[in-house]
């Protein structure tokens, strides 16, 4: 890797207020599209809170209420399934461009010190946003989110030392019962919103404090606003219409009521979980969850893994290439497969 | 004064978990009547939910035995195939035989069986509630 030094904004005067910190200017490559996919995730994040108040008027947290409630939200109440998708379509299209920003961070090492912090907190955002996919997806109360919420929380329940507490802490119980419904309701509609908001905020104000990392042919700055702003907003406006279009062609469904005598004929989860889930098809249990806890850590350290390997000499863009490439190839592989079988 | 005050947080975190955290119910011991041994036929396994226990009964040529329908994979229910004389999860492919014994797939134990016990024609299964 070449320069990876990071920019610390132009020299300006003297910084009086928070006003003049988020004025602060920006090197112009954050408005070219790669760079741009940091920002993607905020904007729908807004629309995901948004939706999701809307939808809390409606959904009811308990196993007799909770299909009956998201079938009248999708079936009967005006605009329902149309809140219902955008909120879908918002939580897909948020993982999917953290994806891409963690891959865009990844290749170009944006990370490299001092910005250890900036990929650690952005890391948490991912875990916590799977998180939220997650428990909002048990809501639903389909069987299909009822028995992926059994195979989930009993996952987690085969782990050493915290699995049976966690079990116990996420079911409320020893089984899956409304209990849980309205722990993963809490979960999903205060805590974890809450906790991704004080996330996502840490992380862009980390990235404000240690400066944007150095890219090759970024050499001129402008302003937060409006240049930055404006572009932003061109941005959401794009991804609100995309996301309009998708519900339209692809309005929410709803599988057969949760039915916990039957285990549902198709048991795969959302796609963002589909590879791991094959991954836990495919291995034995131990195995499938250790490397899968193993790769979620060394995912988090990344940075301080880099800085002792190119210290040791390491070629780490190769390596960050290489190990990148592969990575998407076999989450692609394993997706396929999800479909397949 | 800074390691008073990280202990007092730390004493206070630990009973807002217990607060969270319910304790395991005592379990209680009990034989459950299922009814005569006709009421499962050969080489069928009858699925019953004997106080929030999902079993399967199952009749051989030999015997009557119960496995709990329950994988030890992830928790999926297990189904019994005839035909193939196994009991399979549909979540994770997981495959059992007709003792219990986990052959196939990620499950990594045999399923939990209960106790049959057959008292003047009728059968009874010892299964632990809550």
């Amino acid at each position: 890797m070449t320069s990876q030094t990071q920019i610390t904004a132009a020299e300006g005067p003297a910084r009086k207020n928070w006003v003049d910190y988020i004025q602060k200017d920006l090197p112009e490559h954050l408005d070219w599209w790669p760079y741009t996919l940091g920002a993607i995730p905020l904007t729908l994040f807004g629309l995901l809170v948004a939706s999701g108040l809307l939808l809390t008027f409606y959904y009811v947290p308990s196993p007799d209420k909770a299909y009956e409630s998201v079938e009248r939200i999708t079936h009967e109440v005006y605009l329902g399934w149309f809140v219902r998708g955008v909120h879908k379509f918002s939580v897909d299209l948020m993982i999917l461009f953290l994806f891409f920003h963690v891959i865009r961070v990844f290749v170009t090492r944006a990370y490299v010190t001092p910005g250890e912090l900036k990929w650690v907190t952005g890391s948490v955002v991912l875990l916590v946003t799977l998180g939220m996919g997650f428990t909002g997806y048990s809501l639903v109360y389909d069987n299909v989110s009822y028995w992926g919420m059994t195979v989930v929380t009993n996952m987690l329940g085969t782990l050493p030392i915290v699995g049976q507490p966690l079990l116990y802490l996420l079911r409320g119980g020893e089984e899956v019962s409304g209990g849980t419904l309205l722990r993963l309701y809490d979960l999903h509609t205060k805590l974890l919103p809450v906790l991704l908001g004080v996330l996502v905020i840490g992380h862009v104000v980390v990235v404000r404090l240690l400066g944007f990392t150095e890219v090759k042919g970024s050499r001129r700055f402008h302003s937060f606003y409006p240049e930055h702003t404006l572009m932003m907003g061109a941005i959401a406006a794009g991804l609100l219409v995309l996301i309009v279009d998708l519900v339209m062609i692809f309005p929410p469904t709803l599988g057969p009521p949760a039915d916990p005598q039957e285990v549902a004929s198709d048991v795969s989860p959302p796609w963002y979980f589909s590879a791991p889930y094959m991954w836990i098809t495919l291995l034995p249990g131990p195995v499938a969850l250790w490397s899968l806890l193993g790769a979620v850590g060394l995912f988090i350290v990344y940075p301080f893994l880099d800085r002792t390997l190119s210290e040791r000499g390491w070629p780490m863009t190769a390596v960050n290439a290489a190990v990148g490439t592969a990575a998407v190839l076999l989450v692609v592989v394993l997706m396929v497969l999800d479909t397949r079988m | 004064m800074g390691f008073g005050l990280l202990f007092g947080m730390g004493t206070l975190g630990l009973r807002f978990l217990q607060f969270l955290i319910p304790s395991p119910a005592a379990k209680r011991y009990e034989a459950v009547l299922i009814g005569s041994e006709s009421r499962v036929p050969v080489g069928e396994a009858v699925p019953m939910d004997l106080g929030g226990q999902k079993i399967l009964v199952l009749r051989t040529n030999d015997d009557v035995v119960a496995f709990s329908r329950r994988c030890t994979d992830l928790g999926c229910l297990v189904s019994w195939n005839k035909e193939r004389e196994q009991f399979v999860c549909p979540c994770h492919r997981g495959v059992f035989d007709k003792t219990g014994r986990n052959i196939a797939g990620p499950p990594p134990r045999p399923l939990d069986r209960f106790e049959v016990v057959k008292r003047g024609g009728q059968l009874y299964v010892n299964i632990a509630s809550t």
